[in-house]
């Protein structure tokens, strides 16, 4: 279904692409349930995805919100100043992604300096009253202070219940200030999946930054839509004589204005990228990648195949996917040896851990589970190109063990019961706590870039040697703490044995 | 409950004229914040009821991003949480959290369960009370408080979810009270980074004078049967400029309960001293074999902590390539009093700024500015009250520190700006991101040395 950009507000992921966040089984049935149904989803989706029947639990813990992924987004341009219309609660999330900011700058070698965000701060008598006069002298204190390039607004639970109009006043101030006032509508409980966030920042860029008429056609960009990993891209792409727009994070106003200009769009996970490079395709004719994701080697060289296709470079893929083959073979074997018979347990965004239980197969680690925060039964384009799981279970087997839940620890304990892994692989906080509370210790990917391409898989396997090693530690402590679980939970096999009625 | 019968006692809704509303790199979370107040509590749990971010950011950044505290045994971000969704907002989130609490009781071991309410619930108002209180009719420990963010910050928040527990799980008493037993109320779990260390230094100092002591949080309290105990006690004890002095008059309503309140919390032995004394008279230990236990203690402990600060001497009399002179702190009202004390009487430091940013309630302003002038008998120095970063950096750069650069005490939000003034930074507050803490304290005797370590490693640690 086309990417409606005409209303401010983004339409949330459940809309769009119908996500779960609640299922347990085979990889393969999760595949054939889910939209692309192996290619043939055009004619079936229609103009609403698919939805994949859904387990859901009495008992839930705290997950993340949409405003959190725009925080991480939107608050992280450098040249930008995000507001959070809210109470100040929602502004405690400015110390985490102050610290992710000031990482991932130094990662990329920026000069290090604090992000930029400010909170309305709203408190008992805004509720009643409103908070627009507030929106408003913050906006002008935002643009005192730091004379951004852009002014992003991000909504709350609160002032959407309360009912401000932050279009009148975004539009107001955007005229008179002269730089875009972007409202993104972010509030928490609109959406049963924080991945709706990420689709609420791209909408807002889209709509008001990215360039209308593009000035000129830039035959050598791609944008690359990413967080705040370290520069993998650029050496790769230079490879086939292409340059790096790396969005959203860490990137200016102007890096994102010119998204429209540039020959393709592609990034490292499809969950993060599927909005704005659809939308960008469909609104600019930038064409969107529609490749496996570039993890393993059979994911690499189709990525890597695809990008020289679509920027008329064919023959300079295949040189370098040759030439890199050959490099990090050696140490692949050596690699493969050290972990024989090692298992891992890929606990991560959606698409993010298609791509990961991949490299893990490829360094011979078995993988017989993983639990992903979520499932798009079908990408924005629809385009079965694009079906990493399918890509993982046609290139890697099956994943006898694949669960979908929004963090939700307590679930965590029987799912690695089950497994038993030796590690785990993670994003998000919560889950690594329980794992290591059982002996087992975590690879917390924050550079997400990590295991990405031919040296990706060579990285991922040297963070496993180093965690392995962990062990120590981990076994030592959970000799000596006690879980909060009752026992009668601990017992069950079933981790969604509440979500079924037989439970009551 | 209505958002308009609640108690705004923070200032966070009335800003002057002149005065902006925003908020520029916060330095505290909001009043749902306090689920860390109860993570505090020996295997107590929250249950949040709100939005599906909620529970996690305040954890991730009072708790993770500020020492690297951890998550304690209920778990951090993944406490129980109803998640509200556009379902809750429409229909009300009342039935919502019946099944969840009905959930929890299957899925967790706790010994108090405390509901702490967001926005959405607030807003379109829930009735939580009725939700709890078949629960608590059949004898499950579970309490709740509305701590919708609006109502204030995580300073708010403690003390309302302080008083649910009191009113709502330790109840009526009409027993003895216990000669000598004290409960403690000071740092706010958590949002003070050294919490931990701080509560176990004052209950060790505390018992070194004969004190039997409930301190209530952290690890060494011996959880809900220490909070069962509250009415026992011979008085209360508020250490700190002004959280707790409500639960402590509540407690006086009551309880018939009396209680002590000392602003400030003592780091080095001249403070701790005083400090143990004047507990000491307000107990009636103050004569005979009590007295000459807690004196030996007290001398003891002085002993010691004057042998380490003579070693520390030479370093401090002959170090040459410069300590600094001047000092500023930016920091919560409990940490900005005590830290200037310390520095000023027992360093010989000169005060350059004083921003306190806890947003206190305005009647206790004037008793901590007072507080601030007589610091020494010979220093008097004025502080400010401000949260928003942007202006206190402002009024930082602004501050004429004199030949040399500073030393501030401040948080994160500041490591910036001392590099800037080509001064150093020591952490000392929410949030700090560049710490990890564990049983790190700051105050008392030990405290104090430790306090000292950290300082002049930062000082020396910069040198060439």
């Amino acid at each position: 279904m086309p990417i409606n950009l005409k209303t401010s507000v983004v339409e949330s992921r459940e809309q769009r692409l119908g996500t779960i966040i609640g299922w347990d089984g085979k990889a393969s049935d999760l595949s054939k349930e889910s939209a692309y149904a192996r290619g043939g989803c055009e004619s079936k989706c229609g103009q609403k995805a698919r939805r994949v029947c859904e387990l859901n639990s009495p008992f839930t813990q705290g997950s993340v919100c949409s405003e959190q992924m725009v925080e991480c987004q939107a608050g992280n341009v450098r040249d930008a100043v995000l507001i959070q219309h809210s109470p100040i609660g929602c502004g405690t999330g400015q110390v985490i992604y102050n610290s992710i900011y000031r990482n991932g700058l130094a990662l990329r070698g920026l000069p290090v300096s604090n992000l930029h965000l400010i909170s309305t701060n709203l408190g008992e008598r805004d509720m009643v009253f409103g908070g627009v006069a507030k929106l408003e002298r913050t906006i002008r204190d935002a643009w005192d202070r730091h004379h951004p390039k852009a002014i992003f607004i991000a909504t709350s639970c609160a002032t959407a219940i309360i009912g401000d109009d932050i279009e009148s006043v975004a539009g107001q101030l955007e005229t008179e200030l002269g730089i875009p006032v972007i409202p993104l509508h972010c509030e928490g409980f609109k959406s049963k999946h924080w991945s709706t966030g990420f689709d609420a920042t791209q909408h807002g860029i889209l709509r008001q930054i990215v360039r209308k008429v593009p000035e000129k056609k830039q035959d050598d960009l791609v944008n690359v839509i990413n967080l705040w990993g370290s520069d993998v891209f650029t050496p790769i792409l230079a490879e086939l004589g292409l340059r790096v727009n790396y969005v959203v994070d860490l990137a200016t106003v102007e890096d994102l204005a010119q998204m429209s200009e540039a020959v393709a769009t592609i990034g490292f996970c499809y969950t993060l990228s599927s909005y704005m490079a659809a939308a960008l395709e469909q609104e600019f004719g930038v064409t969107e990648v529609k490749a496996p994701q570039p993890y393993g080697f059979a994911g690499t060289d189709a990525w890597l195949r695809e990008i020289a296709r679509v920027t008329n470079r064919e023959g300079r893929a295949e040189d370098y996917i040759a030439r890199e083959h050959a490099r990090v073979q050696p140490r692949l074997e050596e690699l493969r040896e050290l972990l024989k018979g090692k298992k891992g347990y890929v606990s991560t965004g959606s698409a993010y851990a298609h791509g990961l239980i991949g490299v893990l197969r490829e360094l011979g680690v078995e993988v017989d589970g993983s639990l992903v925060f979520h499932h798009d039964p079908v990408y924005d384009s629809q385009d079965p190109r694009q079906d990493s799981l399918a890509h993982l279970l046609d290139t890697y087997g099956e994943v006898p063990q694949f669960t979908v839940g929004n963090r939700q620890q307590y679930q965590f304990y029987a799912l690695l019961q089950r497994v038993k892994p030796d590690f785990i692989i993670i994003r998000h906080n919560g889950l690594a706590p329980l794992a290591a509370r059982l002996g087992i210790p975590a690879i917390p990917l924050g550079d997400e870039h990590h295991a990405v391409g031919y040296q990706g898989i060579l990285n991922l396997g040297e963070s496993i040697l180093d965690v392995l090693a962990h062990k120590k530690f981990h076994q030592d402590l959970a000799a000596h703490v006690r879980l909060p679980y009752r026992k009668w939970w601990l017992e069950q096999d079933d981790p969604f044995v509440l979500a079924r009625p037989a439970a009551e | 409950m209505s958002i308009i019968q609640s108690q705004d006692k923070s200032a966070v809704a009335h800003p002057g004229p002149d005065k902006t509303n925003s908020i520029e790199q916060v330095r505290y979370g909001c009043s749902i914040g306090a689920m860390q107040s109860v993570a505090a509590i020996p295997r107590a749990i929250p249950i949040t009821h709100c939005g599906p971010g909620c529970a996690d950011k305040q954890f991730m950044n009072l708790s993770f991003y500020n020492g690297f505290q951890g998550g304690g045994y209920g778990g951090g971000a993944v406490v129980p949480s109803t998640n509200a969704s556009e379902r809750e907002v429409v229909f009300g989130g009342a039935d919502r959290l019946t099944e969840l609490i009905g959930a929890t009781l299957k899925v967790l071991d706790a010994d108090l369960f405390v509901v702490l309410t967001g926005c959405i619930s607030d807003l379109v108002g829930d009735d939580v009370g009725s939700v709890v209180k078949p629960f608590q009719q059949r004898g499950v420990p579970i309490v709740f408080a509305e701590t919708g963010g609006f109502r204030g910050n995580n300073f708010t928040g403690h003390e309302l979810v302080t008083r649910a527990i009191i009113d709502q799980f330790v109840g009526a008493y009409e027993g003895e009270r216990v000669k000598g037993q004290v409960n403690v109320w000071s740092l706010l779990p958590y949002h003070n980074t050294f919490w931990r260390g701080d509560l176990t230094e004052i209950k060790r100092i505390l018992e070194g004078i004969g004190l039997k002591v409930n301190i209530l949080f952290g690890p060494e309290s011996s959880g809900v049967a220490e909070w069962k105990a509250i009415p026992q006690a011979q008085f209360n004890l508020v250490l700190g400029p002004w959280l707790g002095l409500e639960t402590a008059r509540h407690l006086e309503a009551k309880y018939g309960q009396p209680f002590l309140h000392t602003p400030v919390l003592p780091i080095g032995a001249k403070e701790t001293g005083a400090f143990l004394r004047r507990v000491l008279d307000y107990a009636g230990l103050n004569k005979g074999r009590a007295k000459k236990k807690a004196e030996a203690f007290i001398k003891d402990e002085e002993t010691r902590y004057y042998k380490y600060i003579e070693d520390f001497t030479d370093f401090y009399a002959e170090y040459w390539w410069g300590l600094p002179a001047k000092f500023a702190v930016v920091g919560d009202s409990a940490y900005a009093l005590a830290l200037t004390r310390f520095l000023v009487n027992q360093l010989g430091l000169i005060p350059g700024r004083q921003i306190v940013t806890d947003n206190p309630p305005e009647e206790v302003r004037d008793d901590i500015r007072a507080q601030f002038r007589a610091i020494a008998d010979d220093v008097s120095t004025e502080i400010e009250f401000e949260e928003d970063s942007f202006t206190i950096h402002q009024k930082l750069r602004e501050t004429n520190f004199g030949h040399k650069p500073p030393i501030i005490f401040g948080t994160t939000w500041e490591r910036d700006l001392a590099k800037e003034l080509k001064g150093a930074i020591v952490e000392v507050g929410f949030p700090s991101s560049y710490e990890v803490v564990l049983s790190r304290a700051y105050v008392g005797y030990r405290g104090a040395l430790t306090l000292l370590e950290k300082i002049y490693t930062t000082t020396v640690g910069a040198s060439a």
